[in-house]
């Protein structure tokens, strides 16, 4: 539906003449006794509404549906007409609830029957529904002034809904014939204002109410085009049952809804609270809820029935348990308002209350097949009850590559956790539009711009960081982040550097990451300097916003040992296993993440790489060299690697082939009976030459 | 979304291209060679979409159905045969079905309409089809629209002046119209020949089969990504906004949110979320992924090895329950969250909500959602036992509110059998006696409704004079007292019959 279709403003124009007093004669017994009591007490006489109440009741009812079912810009003005028009709201969205009309419509009161009918006419009505709808609506102006100079995209378009008793035929077209004219009146009055619009296209729809039991004296007639601007459709309905349902069906056919029926609703009884029956409730929506059951020409497999005056039609949907909760992703393709049709029937208020508790129901689409399709889901969201269109067709994504087969995928050491409590930190929620920003941002660009404070410097995983393994840190790291600092937020960080000065001067450990490096990493001092870099590079990503972020930087800078570079070479020169598997690594570190490579940390480790590489040769305690080590059988390796640490692609790899390649030959005959992986060779010349051989023993 | 090429297989297919000297070619050789380059594209930067072939003359065979092996459509290619005439309109007919049966008829699909523009004579052809359109029962409806959204793409094994000197562009034309105008009609420039058929496949690859590719931000983080398949443009208002939205390459994250708090929200699409690797070879790194070949060098090792934030946010999304709200336009907004499809294999996906300021109700406008950081307290609690979701509405619906209806008459008996039953407890139930008369009076005021007031205003009457001698004595002053108010309101008098008045309890004192 398009935003400015005639549905956009519905103009309401009920009589208010004196024959709308009449009644509809159709009765309602509303003393019904109960057996006990009926003995000797005469019940009162029924009542029965006028015409007037019904009118009133059954657009009241349209209006009911409609709001339920489109709370915004989809509005009524409701018009009253006698001997004058009276006004009972306007467009205005304050103006468009139930309860409003209600309260205005008892102010108007039933039709006075005493009244001159000479000077009452529905006349005054329809000119002033006519005027009502050039006014512009909030929506239309919001719209024209947001689109400048396109501002004509912005139809005037309208319906008039006119419940009365016409006389006749010729008196309808008269009415008909009236409305044209002052359409073109007021087009041309309009034309001269900017706080009206000319109508584009009006829709005038004539419910002529009659008592029951009396003949119509005015004939249906389906739409008709009575100029380019209005066309016309007549309904010749009698007061009561038939009103309703006549209304039912236009707010459906105005709004485009549809209709569905959940069966199989489980029920406790009131009188016998063990057991269950099963209810329906009929529900009106949005008919895209329907979308796929259209398309498809499935309807009458979904279960749909006509009912009734074969105009309307329902799609019958399943109970369906166990129910869902609401932690679960559904894949949902539209969700619709909804509204019961017999809203305060026993089995619409236990479901709608049902649900308003916050509890999901799924509903499932009956099938001859007896496979077993779940295609919606009700579920409520503050108040509202809503109807989801589950998906239940195949998946044109299904079988996709694992993000763990894509880039970044073999990575393990993710800092999950830190980015989880990350993204509790930076959830979201409602601002009020009244609370407004100096800076002047959207609630959503501050948003962002709390992002971009907090990942200035995020390390992804956990083998880059130091700072971020420290408790001792946290307090720092959560306060720097912040826009502004106070006084004390600035002593709090001030405090956690202090807390670290200590620490390194205990020379309490600090939990650099060994992971890939065999052996005890780098040694204490060295730890420290990373760790002073590293806190370093995040506070100096935020300096430049406060005096007092420049504060906590100084304190840091003033803080921090930094041994002279003499010294520092001195006491490098540790030894290293593994050294290839280093140098690797931080290959590959340097590659993927460019701040990092900017970061002071990395350099030191290149820098000490270096130093490392010069001063290891004549290290006394640099390792034996490896073709010095006594070879070990596979079986030997594998415990001790584990002990290590994780095994190395190339370990596996090896590991592999060899187990591969020993099931190809026939093992060795020694290797395969040797003691200790130990045999000796040239057993038997002991026994033939008397001598032995004790250098010829091998080793595997 | 998934594509059906609907190949012309019919004898005029077979008309030899006339090129001087060198090799002769038929038009199906050339249709061929086109095809052959799309699946080989599609199979290196495209490869997650499914596509059926269709090959059809006066009859349609559905030769290969929907895959992703791009290799037994490129076999079927090489073998197809030649038969009769062409009719479009039963291969329609045929793409509907297969489209239906496999995808259902909301999943948007992409059809590959080739052809040599010969559309067929007599009965049958497209000519006839188009011209019997209005004639026709509902059990024979031309097939077009389809129930499914189309992307129509008609490739001619034509030039454009061959097409125009008979009627066949016309007709093409109206089927493109008829099939809801998205899509277009390519045409062979120059001579038809290997290199122009290479040219117009390239046009028709550029537009519809060329990965959307996006960067991922979350502040200073960020990943290159795929979106898969590529996020079409939308058009929410033709007549207001007649502009088509489209996805923006940037995707900026604003925020995260609970699932429990998103509640399965309504969307417009769904796409995969796939890292890639710039500046190295996109395609073995990217689409190419699904398998890959475990001792396959190092270009994708490398990938994987280095940290992706992609990889980071999913665990993260997935271990929390949350969804990371992704701005992708103005005024238009997606979400983020893990996907699993089986047990062992989860993705990052994004959802695209409704374009506009605000597609979920229960969240409010979202360009009003801010960080909670600036609110007083969190609300959401200091132990995450609150939630500032949903929004609620500033009125409540009909459902929510105890409305008062009388279309049916039971809905009028209940009523007036609850203040009924109330009276006849009195002075215990006095508050709901009230709040049931009063509900009823509002109703029966609003509607003109004067008769029933009087009524039960003799009903309450009867009721009082029906009192058993052991009720309590206040019992007998509030029902005459609640009769007394009725019938002042049933006269319309402006003092008592007042809307927005209540008939409130009347005062006694029977302590002393």
């Amino acid at each position: 539906m398009k935003m400015f279709s005639v549905a956009h403003k519905t103009v309401f124009v009920v009589d208010h003449c004196p024959y709308m007093a009449e009644s509809s004669r159709q009765q309602v017994e509303c003393d019904v006794l109960t057996k006990s009591r009926a003995q000797g007490v005469i019940p009162l006489a029924p009542v029965s509404k006028s015409l007037w109440t019904c009118a009133v009741e059954c657009s009241m009812e349209y209006c009911r549906i409609l709001y339920d079912v489109y709370p915004k810009d989809k509005l009524v003005n409701y018009i009253v007409s006698d001997s004058e028009f009276h006004i009972l709201n306007s467009w205005r969205r304050e103006d468009q609830s139930t309860h409003e009309l209600m309260s205005a419509l008892a102010a108007v009161g039933p039709p006075n029957p005493r009244e001159d009918p000479e000077c009452c006419s529905i006349l005054h009505g329809l000119v002033a529904a006519v005027e009502s709808l050039c006014k512009i609506t909030e929506l239309q102006h919001e719209k024209r002034t947001a689109l400048m100079d396109t501002a004509d995209r912005v139809a005037n378009r309208g319906r008039i809904i006119c419940l009365t008793n016409a006389k006749s035929d010729t008196h309808v077209r008269m009415l008909e014939d009236y409305i044209q004219e002052t359409i073109l009146e007021q087009n041309k009055l309009a034309a001269g204002s900017d706080r009206l619009m000319a109508i584009q296209q009006c829709d005038l729809v004539l419910v002529h109410i009659y008592p029951q039991g009396e003949d119509t004296l005015v004939s249906d007639r389906p739409k008709k085009e009575i100029s380019p601007l209005l066309t016309s459709e007549v309904h010749s309905v009698r007061a009561g049952r038939h009103l309703a349902t006549k209304l039912n069906i236009l707010v459906q056919q105005h709004f485009d809804l549809a209709s569905t029926t959940i069966t199989n609703i489980p029920m406790k009884e009131e009188q016998h609270a063990n057991t269950s029956a099963n209810y329906d409730v009929e529900l009106l929506h949005h008919r895209d809820a329907h979308l796929e059951f259209f398309k498809s020409g499935d309807l009458h497999m979904a279960g749909t029935s006509t009912r009734e005056n074969g105009l309307k039609e329902t799609v019958t949907l399943k109970w369906c348990t166990p129910r869902t909760n609401s932690i679960e992703l559904h894949y949902c393709t539209g969700a619709y308002r909804i509204s019961p049709t017999d809203v305060n029937s026993r089995p619409s208020s236990c479901l709608t209350n049902f649900l308003l508790n916050g509890r999901s129901v799924l509903l499932e689409q009956p099938r001859k097949s007896g496979s077993k399709v779940i295609s919606h889901m009700l579920s409520s969201h503050g108040g509202e009850i809503f109807l989801h269109v589950l998906n239940s067709n195949r998946s044109t994504l299904e079988d996709p590559p694992s993000i763990s087969e894509g880039c970044g995928g073999r990575v393990t050491d993710y800092r999950i956790t830190d980015f989880g409590e990350f993204m509790r930190e930076n959830r979201l929620t409602p601002v009020s539009e009244s609370s407004h920003d100096p800076s002047g941002k959207l609630p959503v660009e501050r948003a962002k711009a709390q992002l971009e404070r907090h990942t200035r410097y995020w390390p992804m995983i956990i083998s880059q960081t130091t700072i971020f393994n420290m408790q001792a840190v946290v307090p720092l790291a959560n306060l720097i982040v912040k826009e502004t600092l106070t006084e004390e937020d600035v002593l709090t960080c001030q405090k956690t550097v202090y807390n670290l000065v200590d620490m390194e001067r205990k020379n309490d450990p600090l939990p650099i990451s060994t992971v890939g490096s065999r052996g005890k990493g780098p040694k204490r001092d060295e730890q420290y300097r990373i760790m002073w870099n590293e806190l370093e590079t995040l506070v100096k990503t935020h300096a430049g916003a406060t005096d007092r972020h420049q504060r906590v930087l100084d304190c840091i800078i003033a803080c921090r040992s930094k041994p002279p570079e003499e010294e520092e070479r001195k006491k490098r020169g540790r030894k290293r296993e593994e050294r290839e598997d280093r140098t690797e690594k931080n290959g590959s570190k340097e590659a993927d993440d460019k701040s990092w490579q900017d970061s002071e940390r990395l350099k030191g480790l290149l820098d000490k790489e270096d130093q490392e590489s010069e001063v290891i040769k004549d290290s006394p305690d640099s390792p034996e060299p490896l073709n010095k080590k006594p070879r070990l059988t596979s079986e030997e390796v594998q415990p001790l690697e584990r002990a290590k640490g994780p095994v190395s692609l190339l370990t596996m790899w090896s590991n592999r082939i060899t187990a591969a390649n020993s099931r190809k030959h026939q093992e060795f005959f020694g290797r395969a009976s040797s003691v200790n992986n130990k045999f000796e060779l040239y057993q038997h010349l002991k026994d033939e030459n008397g001598y032995v051989q004790s250098a010829a023993k091998v080793s595997f | 979304m998934p594509t059906v090429v609907v190949m012309d297989v019919s004898l005029s297919m077979t008309r030899p291209v006339s090129l001087d000297g060198s090799e002769e070619f038929q038009r199906k050789n050339l249709a061929v060679h086109g095809l052959n380059m799309l699946f080989e594209h599609m199979a290196s930067n495209y490869r997650l979409e499914f596509t059926a072939l269709m090959a059809f003359s006066s009859l349609w065979e559905l030769l290969v159905p929907f895959t992703r092996d791009y290799n037994a459509l490129q076999e079927a290619l090489s073998s197809l045969e030649d038969y009769d005439k062409t009719c479009v309109e039963s291969a329609l007919h045929g793409v509907s079905n297969v489209v239906q049966q496999e995808w259902g008829s909301a999943c948007p699909c992409q059809v590959v309409l080739v052809t040599d523009g010969s559309l067929g004579i007599g009965k049958g052809s497209l000519r006839h089809s188009l011209q019997t359109l209005k004639q026709r029962g509902d059990d024979k409806k031309f097939p077009l629209p389809f129930p499914f959204p189309t992307k129509l793409f008609i490739m001619c094994i034509a030039n454009a002046e061959e097409l125009q000197m008979t009627d066949a562009m016309d007709n093409l034309e109206e089927l493109l119209r008829l099939s809801g105008e998205d899509g277009q009609i390519f045409t062979m420039e120059g001579p038809l020949c290997m290199k122009s058929v290479q040219t117009m496949f390239g046009k028709l690859i550029d537009l519809a089969y060329s990965p959307f590719h996006a960067v991922l931000h979350c502040g200073n983080l960020s990943s290159d990504v795929q979106v898969f398949p590529r996020p079409e443009p939308v058009i929410m208002d033709e007549e207001v906004e007649p502009m088509p939205r489209t996805v923006s390459t940037d995707l900026e994250i604003v925020g995260f949110i609970e699932i429990a708090d998103i509640a399965s929200p309504p969307v417009i699409s769904r796409h995969l979320v796939l890292p890639i690797a710039v500046n190295k070879d996109v395609d073995e790194v990217g689409t190419g992924a699904t398998d890959e070949l475990e001792e396959e060098p190092s270009a994708s090792q490398m990938a994987g090895k280095s940290p992706n934030f992609c990889v980071l946010l999913h665990g993260s999304l997935k271990v929390e329950g949350m969804v990371a709200l992704v701005q992708l336009g103005a005024e238009w907004f997606g979400m983020l969250y893990s996907q699993a499809d089986s047990k062992k294999k989860s993705n990052l996906m994004m959802s695209l909500f409704e374009p506009g300021p605000e597609p979920l109700p229960w969240l409010g406008k979202i360009s009003h959602l801010g960080p909670i950081s600036e609110a007083a307290d969190n609300p959401y609690g200091e132990d995450d036992s609150k939630s500032p979701f949903p929004v609620q509405p500033q009125v409540k619906r009909s459902y929510a509110q105890n409305v008062t209806v009388w279309i049916k008459a039971s809905g009028l008996q209940t009523d007036v059998q609850k203040i009924l039953r109330n009276a006849r407890k009195l002075p215990d139930k006095t508050q709901t006696f009230y709040k049931e008369l009063n509900r009823l009076r509002k109703a029966a005021l609003a509607f003109g409704f004067w008769e029933l007031l009087k009524g039960v205003a003799d009903l309450l009457e009867r009721e009082c004079t029906m009192l058993p001698d052991s009720a309590h004595p206040d019992a007998a002053f509030q029902l005459s007292h609640a009769a007394q108010q009725l019938k002042l309101a049933s006269t319309g008098d402006s003092q008592y019959a007042a809307f927005d008045h209540n008939i409130a309890p009347m005062h006694t004192d029977f302590s002393s």
